[in-house]
């Protein structure tokens, strides 16, 4: 194992890791202030469309997500560090793999019940059969 | 960690196809090929090593969230003649818990700066107004859910607002477990100060507040932005 | 005070539990008096308990594991032979445990045999094989094996303090919700495998952190193992498949503890919601089993034929692509519930396209075998008999992927007899594979090859005895599951199968004996160089066993195979390579962190199932307080002076000098 001081590698960083060396204080403390107010304009954003007519009805569940994975998105980039550097490859390539399974799972299931909620008998059918 | 001498040249790789660059091992530029923790620079170092295992976690840690999203998804309409989201949801205590839990995130991230400084002090005041916002979270989710089961609405009425239950109190679970280690972060950095392995456990520690939040981001818009619509 | 705990819970009116019970408890106290009378246990607390090396975890994961498939194994030849005599008879289990018998043979075998195994092979072999000292986390690598542990420990509990479910190994819902299932049976389960899971998490985090991110300096991605590939691909789905699992049960729990309505039949819970989800985690489980398992193939095909892996690109490639598809199909466990055909198609279709990537290997491993020089050691006896066996299960596999094949058969003895070939052919004689090729790795002395050929063809014929006629008995329209019969149709096949089950005992009384004579014999059968089988790989430049810290230097690596490389070059030269220079190694201290959170998650587990309530907030209190004190330590490494690794490494220049310098002259 690799002896351990404030070692930091020319090549490979870790996700959430703030490089001092390059960051002053102000400059730290601007990025997650304009993440910050972001995330503050998006949120206030989801809860406007809900209550407004602005979006057509419809739409609004869509405009929701795609507010959220705005608001993800700033999470990631000013308060988790997280950037397409190329010594951030395997961080990246971890949270696509996460973001996949992640689809496959809701996605699938939705799918799948969705099917099986409409070719199964209403349930007070099924109470009544059970009797 | 030294190598092995060795006086033969680079022996030509059996398995390289073409003349070209072995692309997957070389990364986006040949400087990363040997930088440690890619390709063939060695072992990273201990603070990538636990950063990333850490992040792993946290991706492992919102498939399970996942699972839950889509019982409450599949679940959403399954009131059983009993309240709906519409019936229940108190909007201005949902307004402040995504404050609170925004602020705190924010928070979170100045003690990160603040440790980047080495700064004792404003560490401290920094992780403890974290802490606070994070409490005052919990305690506005406690009563919402408090007044929901004194409604008769609590999670044994309808699968509805047994998912709802489930995957809001997941949550709210994950931020009391994370109240916890704040607590013995803060004492841990106040006696033992900046070691390196206390430096490594704060990264986690806001890797782990900031997912939180990304989890309720994605949690009031399905759970309650959306099922409002229902 | 003791919540549901009385004196009744224990089986007294029933004999079979009682006896195997009282066995057990016999021969665990025996155990451990003998271990404390000999004086072993300061040297077992300091040497394996508290250990996280990755070679002991890896040796006790597996120990566990094959202790626990002599268990399963137990409960197999219980089944086979109560349907072997219950035909229009009522057999000699009654109904009731009968069920509890297919439900824990299930349970065990896939989370506390076959998982601990193949995890186990993983720990021991892969760090070696990435050429590097441990893996990422060693601390959370022990809390990891204890918390498996705790879960084996918990179901085998359940044999005689309560009951086990009765639900199949899947408890599904409402026959698993609380009116169907009262009793503490189905609660055994659940926190069995919630306990476990988190272990199981924990490994794949580990591995995955390891394979990607500490290799030893020139290991590119493409110049690593196929196993280790194999295991980045396991231990990814195992992040991405456990927590599903860990979802589903916690919900289930729910349901069970606070009333909630997830799977219930009232106030609008969904069971097919529980089967959608468990299948979720389902299928990507049984490629994590397989997935290492054709790994461990492919390792030693390649050394006994004396070749490299025939297309190692197209390896790595099938092994990623089924890593994704395994992800795609899980729908095909229950195609009869009623999805409609678009579902179904899709899901037949994915179903079907992921045998390409096997098809890939199989074809790989023949390639690599033909024109190469094959010593027919029992590690690649094994590797054979899967090659031919697997591809049947496989086939019967594609056939079961086609729906309307599927409505007939599903819930058969077809299928039954369909994955226990696969995970028989894959998996177990994967591990029997792995265990005899890297024993003397671990242990410094190769087992009998006599008794390990015998263990090989009495499995091998056994194996087709017992399942070739449940194929027969399958599509005779056989359901599984079943305690009597009636169909006279069917009986012929259930006698054969009854047969074969004797001679599947016969061969693991040949594996206990294997092991005996082994030990036995130990001096006769030493490795002295730390490379017996003529290997390939770099665990086999180390010492056998090797030392704490695995490597005095970490490799240079400079191409694929490079441990082969290493060997031609001082064949060649008639030399070793020059004496590196030695400094001293930090490894890791050990800790006793594991094993005390899995002690006091046993306590945690045991009281939420008995309703103990006092005992479980204890429990979680104590729990964290060891996270705490864990986190406190203040010295987690300790230093090995330069001057002891220089004598390791000394010694194991000479025993391989010895060899080249009696092999002189003897071509490459």
């Amino acid at each position: 194992m690799s002896h351990e001081t404030h070692r930091r590698d020319p090549g490979d960083v870790g996700p959430g890791f703030m490089d001092a060396a390059e960051v002053t204080i102000r400059e730290g403390i601007a990025r997650y202030v304009i993440g910050f107010v972001l995330a503050c304009v998006l949120t206030a954003a989801s809860f406007y469309v809900l209550n407004t007519s602005l979006i057509w009805g419809p739409g609004i569940p869509v405009a929701l997500i795609v507010l959220a994975i705005a608001q993800m998105g700033v999470h990631l980039v000013f308060f988790l560090h997280i950037n397409t550097a190329p010594d951030n490859t395997n961080n990246i390539m971890a949270l696509a793999f996460g973001v996949l399974i992640v689809a496959l799972v809701i996605a699938g299931s939705l799918w799948i019940m969705d099917h099986l909620n409409q070719n199964m008998a209403p349930m007070h059918q099924m109470m009544q059969m059970q009797r | 960690m030294s190598a092995t001498d060795t006086p033969f040249e680079r022996a030509a790789d059996p398995y390289r196809v073409g003349r070209g660059r072995d692309w997957l091992s070389e990364g986006a530029g040949r400087g990363y090929v040997y930088a440690t923790g890619h390709g063939e620079g060695g072992p990273a170092s201990k603070r990538v090593i636990v950063g990333f295992g850490f992040w792993i976690f946290l991706l492992s840690d919102i498939v399970m969230f996942s699972a839950f999203f889509a019982a409450h998804a599949v679940l959403q309409t399954a009131t059983a003649g009993g309240p709906s989201g519409r019936d229940l949801f108190n909007w201005w205590s949902i307004v402040a818990q995504t404050a609170f839990l925004l602020v705190s995130s924010f928070t979170c991230g100045l003690s990160a700066v603040a440790t980047e400084a080495r700064n004792q002090l404003w560490t401290q005041v920094a992780l403890l107004v974290t802490g606070l916002f994070g409490l005052g979270f919990l305690v506005l989710e406690g009563r919402d859910f408090a007044a929901m089961v004194m409604q008769g609405a609590g999670p044994d009425r309808s699968a509805f607002l047994s998912s709802l239950f489930a995957v809001v109190g997941l949550h709210g679970l994950h931020v009391s477990a994370g109240l916890l280690w704040l607590g013995t972060m803060m004492a841990q950095v106040f006696v033992k100060g900046f070691r390196a392995d206390i430096l490594r456990r704060l990264v986690c520690f806001n890797l782990f507040w900031h997912a939180l939040d990304i989890i309720w981001v994605a949690l009031f818009t399905v759970v309650y932005l959306i099922g409002l619509g229902r | 005070m003791f919540g549901k705990l009385t004196w009744d819970v224990i089986p007294w009116s029933q004999p079979i539990p009682l006896v195997a019970g009282s066995v057990v408890v016999l021969i665990v106290l025996a155990i451990l008096a003998w271990v404390v009378l000999k004086g072993y246990l300061p040297y077992l607390w300091r040497e394996w308990i508290t250990s996280v090396d990755h070679k002991r975890i890896g040796v006790m994961y597996t120990l566990l594991g094959v202790v626990m498939l002599l268990r399963g194994f137990i409960d197999a030849i219980m089944m086979r032979s109560q349907q072997a005599i219950a035909f229009r008879a009522a057999g000699y289990l009654p109904p009731e445990h009968y069920d509890q018998i297919f439900s824990a043979h299930g349970t065990i075998m896939i989370f506390f045999a076959a998982m601990p195994i193949i995890i186990g092979l993983m720990n021991f072999a892969v760090p070696l094989q990435l050429g590097v000292r441990d893996v990422a986390f060693p601390t959370l690598n022990s809390t990891s094996f204890w918390l498996t542990a705790t879960g084996a420990l918990l179901v085998n509990l359940s044999l005689v303090i309560g009951e086990f479910a009765r639900t199949g190994w899947l408890v599904y819902p409402p026959l698993s919700e609380l009116p169907y299932s009262p009793g503490v049976g189905v609660d055994y389960y659940l926190w069995a495998l919630l306990i476990s899971g988190v272990g199981t998490l924990m490994t794949g985090i580990n591995f995955v952190t390891t394979i990607l991110k500490i290799r030893a300096p020139g290991m590119s991605y493409l110049r690593m193992t196929i196993f280790c590939w194999t295991a980045l691909a396991a231990n990814l789905l195992i992040i991405a498949a456990f927590p599903v699992l860990t979802a589903t049960l916690g919900m289930l729990a729910l349901d069970r503890y606070l009333g909630f309505h997830f799977f219930t039949n009232d106030a609008g819970g969904n069971m097919m919601m529980f089967i959608n989800l468990i299948w979720t985690w389902g299928h990507p489980e049984v490629y994590i089993l397989v997935l290492p398992a054709f790994g461990i193939f492919s390792e030693v095909i390649s050394t006994f034929s004396g070749k490299p892996l025939f297309n190692y690109r197209s390896m790595v490639a099938a092994t990623m692509f089924i890593c994704l598809v395994s992800y795609l199909v899980w729908m095909h466990h229950f195609f009869t519930m009623g999805a409609g055909a678009d579902v179904n198609a899709f899901f037949g279709i994915s179903t079907s396209i992921i045998a390409v990537g096997t098809g890939v290997k199989i074809y790989n491993w023949l390639f690599t075998m033909y024109g190469g020089r094959i010593r027919f050691a029992t590690p690649m006896l094994w590797s054979m008999g899967f090659l031919v066996t697997f591809t049947i299960g496989g086939m019967t596999g594609v056939l079961l992927a086609v729906p309307p094949a599927d409505f007939l058969l599903h819930n058969s003895l077809f299928l039954v007899a369909h994955f226990h070939n696969v995970i028989i052919a894959g998996v177990v004689f994967a591990a029997f594979a792995g265990i005899t090729y890297w024993f003397p790795k671990a242990f410094g002395f190769k087992l009998d090859e006599g008794w390990g050929k015998a263990a090989f063809w009495l499995s091998l014929f056994g194996f087709y005895v017992v399942f070739m006629p449940l194929y027969v008995a399958g599509l005779l329209g056989m359901t599984r599951r079943l305690q009597h019969y009636e169909v006279a149709a069917w009986r012929p096949w259930v006698l054969i199968a009854g047969i074969g089950i004797v001679i599947m005992m016969a061969a693991a009384a040949c594996q206990v004996i294997q092991f005996v004579v082994s030990i036995r014999r130990r001096d006769q059968l030493r490795d002295e160089t730390g490379d017996p089988w003529d290997g390939r790989s770099l665990e086999w430049a180390t010492a056998s066993p090797p030392p704490p810290f695995n490597f005095a230097v970490l490799p240079n690596v400079q191409g694929a195979e490079p441990y082969w490389g290493i060997k031609q070059r001082a064949i060649e030269t008639q030399q070793l390579s020059a004496e590196p220079r030695y400094e001293p190694i930090e490894m890791p201290r050990n800790s006793p962190t594991g094993f005390i959170t899995a002690f006091f998650s046993t306590l945690t587990g045991f009281a939420l199932i008995w309703h103990i309530w006092w005992l479980v907030g204890l429990g979680i209190v104590a729990a964290y307080a060891v996270f705490v004190w864990f986190a406190w330590r203040d010295a987690v490494e300790y230093s090995i002076p330069a001057e002891e690794v220089a004598r390791y490494d000394r010694e194991r220049r000479r025993a391989r000098a010895q060899w080249l310098a009696q092999h002189a002259g003897q071509p490459a």
